[in-house]
């Protein structure tokens, strides 16, 4: 809109409009907010500083006291690539991240489709049962999931320990619940009416789903498949107890594995491995960040 | 097209709410049909199970010749307008419209015709390329109205699609909607809650009261001749003027005690309702329509006797007419539909228990104002007549 583009100093951000003044009156009115904003941006940047600075530092070493080390180079990197198997590690952890990111994304869909659609039997307790069982931390989860798989790896053990499809499972059930709940909130603002419409006009419950429902809310699959991602790439608890081989590993798991014998030795590469884990990450957020704008709904009902 | 017929219809919620009471409605092919009724009255209720977003507990619903009890609202061939209009918020004009014709496979050519055809008819030409959201609150109601004439339905359903529309707007898109639902000739079934869309765009108006209904007829009958109470309270506007009476004899002739007024019933009126004489020495209700009083001083010859006296204590000039509200010694009628009606008119409780509010519509040569003594004539062939119990007419 015209109007809020050219009303000044309202949102502090850095499209600004100085108007004329008293000096005292700028600092007060906006300045501040940019004191504020520098050291926000300080705060949040000085590990990822900390950890470039780690990844460049030839001596393997967190105690350097340069930001730039003496001697710095990308050693690190290449032995990152060609001493470890840090490339099958990466592979695995897009692999199972995006692939968890989006069947989580699909299937908790579906569910908070039916959530906020339907009216059935069991469907109060379902919702609360879905939300207690996330109060539950992981690590009761362990034992259970590990008795069990080690069961399942007997019998079928396409899915059992040390295989992507078995470790995606676990991933999928786990995000199940507060993915549902999410989603359920954002599709209860969608109004029925528009449902409703669809389904004089003709579609069944799937070209509703899919046509209507599924596009208006994007911002929420956004959301929930990027943090599903992220959750997936950066999970290590219960992937350091499913994978143990070497080649099944995801890159969290191989890189604790780098720095958990000797202490401080491998810390450079450690740091180039998170640099290079953090890119995808970086990346994904950038693409999907269009999609996490809301307003898609605005018109479809007088307002 | 097709008529629809509602058969001792229901609904029952599982919570036990009983919304619709045994609806029988026969809505002839091509008839315009308004449901009209306070909130919470069923009416959506009952078009909703029309449309098939509803279950219907128990009863015949036929749309043509079939029994559409079961069907899912895809397959009974209906288009509805909602009040929201509904629009899909990704879809431009043209495919919000189209999208019904999409979904079941229609030719392209076919649907570039109808939409072509519908645009032109609701004057959406220019902008089916828009998204609702650039779109005014009369723009969306036309594509809503599009969404539905395109699909050549065999039944039009309506849930008060002009309520969101500013006074103006309305009563321009009421004619259009008129005008549009008699060039097409389809069964229609219009809901809302605003009598005057009923009176001025129905065929036929049924009142609903708490899901069952009141009556049904065409707008003018339901003016004029009113089954109880709340129908005759609910349609016109201003709503028909009501105060307790009582029915004494006079010789062989009926007298209506009106406050200080004893008005005699003429012989026409009596023979018309022959129910009145066991009401002699009872009391009544007595419904008198605005129009159907006078000023005294512009009519020549009439009745002594026919005259309300009270003092003016509002005035309306309204150009064609002038509204006189006074207040009537006789005691107000206070039945649960009085009450519902207040309720729904948001109208304050009166005062005083023993005195009525009247509206008279006077024509606009009187001279009257506020604060004057009045002395007001009244049409006695045309007074209504219901039990104060039952609320009734009494005929």
């Amino acid at each position: 809109m015209a109007a809020t583009d050219t009303l000044p100093a309202t949102t502090g951000d850095e499209t600004v409009v100085r108007l004329g003044g008293a000096q005292g009156g700028w600092f007060r009115q906006v300045g501040w907010r940019h004191l504020v904003g520098l050291l926000a941006l300080a705060f949040s940047l000085f590990p990822i500083l900390f950890v470039v600075s780690a990844a460049v530092n030839p001596l393997g070493t967190l105690s350097s006291s340069e930001l730039v080390p003496t001697g710095a180079s990308f050693e690190n990197f290449r032995k990152l690539f060609v001493d470890t198997a840090f490339p099958t590690w990466f592979l695995n952890s897009m692999v199972i991240g995006l692939l968890a990111a989006a069947l989580s994304m699909f299937v908790s869909a579906c569910a908070a489709f039916a959530f906020s659609r339907y009216r059935f039997r069991g469907r109060r307790a379902g919702l609360l049962g879905i939300l207690l069982v996330q109060m539950f931390p992981q690590f009761l989860l362990i034992v259970a999931l590990y008795i069990m798989f080690a069961y399942v790896s007997d019998l079928w053990p396409a899915v059992g320990f040390n295989t992507r499809t078995g470790l995606l499972l676990l991933y999928l059930g786990g995000a199940l619940g507060t993915n549902t709940w999410l989603m359920k909130g954002f599709f209860d603002t969608i109004p029925k009416d528009l449902d409703e419409s669809a389904k004089v006009d003709g579609a069944t419950h799937a070209q509703v789903f899919f046509g209507l429902i599924l596009p208006l809310v994007t911002p929420i699959l956004a959301v929930t498949g990027l943090l599903g991602f992220i959750s997936a790439v950066n999970e290590f608890l219960i992937a350091s107890v499913f994978l143990t081989d070497d080649d099944a590993k995801t890159a969290a798991v191989g890189l604790y594995g780098l720095v958990s014998e000797e202490r401080n030795n491998n810390f450079g590469v450690f740091a180039a491995g998170a640099l290079v884990l953090a890119v995808p990450t970086v990346a994904l957020f950038q693409f999907l960040q269009r999609y996490i704008v809301g307003g898609l709904t605005a018109g479809a009902v007088k307002g | 097209m097709a008529e629809v017929i509602l058969d001792r219809v229901n609904k029952q919620y599982e919570n036990g709410f009983h919304a619709v009471k045994d609806l029988d409605l026969d809505i002839a092919d091509g008839e315009f049909l308004v449901l009209v009724g306070p909130s919470g009255c069923g009416k959506s209720t009952a078009l909703r199970m029309v449309a098939g977003l509803e279950d219907i507990t128990s009863g015949t619903l036929k749309i043509g010749d079939r029994v559409v009890n079961t069907l899912s609202p895809r397959d009974r061939d209906i288009a509805m307008v909602f009040q929201s209009y509904a629009l899909y918020p990704h879809m431009t004009v043209a495919d919000n419209i189209s999208y019904g014709l999409k979904i079941r496979r229609m030719e392209k050519a076919e649907i570039d015709r109808r939409v072509k055809k519908a645009a032109e008819m609701l004057e959406l030409g220019a902008l089916l390329d828009r998204r609702p959201k650039q779109l005014s609150g009369g723009q969306r109601q036309r594509v809503a109205m599009g969404r539905a004439i395109v699909r050549e339905p065999q039944v039009f359903l309506m849930d008060e699609p002009l309520s969101n529309l500013d006074a103006k707007l309305r009563v321009q898109m009421r004619a259009e909607i008129a005008q549009v639902q008699h060039d097409l000739n389809v069964t229609t079934i219009y809901v809302t809650h605003d009598q005057t869309e009923a009176m001025t765009m129905g065929d036929r108006v049924a009142l609903m009261k708490a899901g069952v209904l009141q009556q049904v007829g065409n707008p003018q009958f339901l003016y004029d001749n009113p089954d109880n109470i709340f129908v005759a309270g609910f349609i016109g506007s201003p709503p028909m003027n009501m105060a307790l009476a009582q029915v004494e004899r006079d010789g062989d002739d009926l007298v209506v005690v009106l406050g200080r007024s004893r008005l005699p019933l003429p012989a026409a009126a009596r023979s018309e309702r022959p129910g009145l004489d066991a009401y002699a020495g009872r009391q009544v209700a007595v419904g008198i329509r605005s129009e159907d009083m006078e000023d005294a001083r512009l009519v020549r010859g009439a009745d002594e006797r026919s005259r309300l006296r009270a003092t003016v204590s509002l005035i309306e000039a309204l150009g064609s007419q002038i509204m006189v509200h006074f207040l009537l010694d006789a005691p107000r009628v206070v039945t649960e539909d009085t009450k519902l009606l207040d309720k729904d008119a948001h109208a304050e409780e009166a005062p005083k228990h023993d005195a009525t509010k009247f509206v008279a519509s006077f024509a606009p040569r009187s001279r009257v104002r506020a604060g004057d003594e009045v002395e007001v004539v009244v049409d006695t062939e045309r007074m209504h007549f219901f039990d104060p119990t039952t609320g009734d007419a009494i005929r």
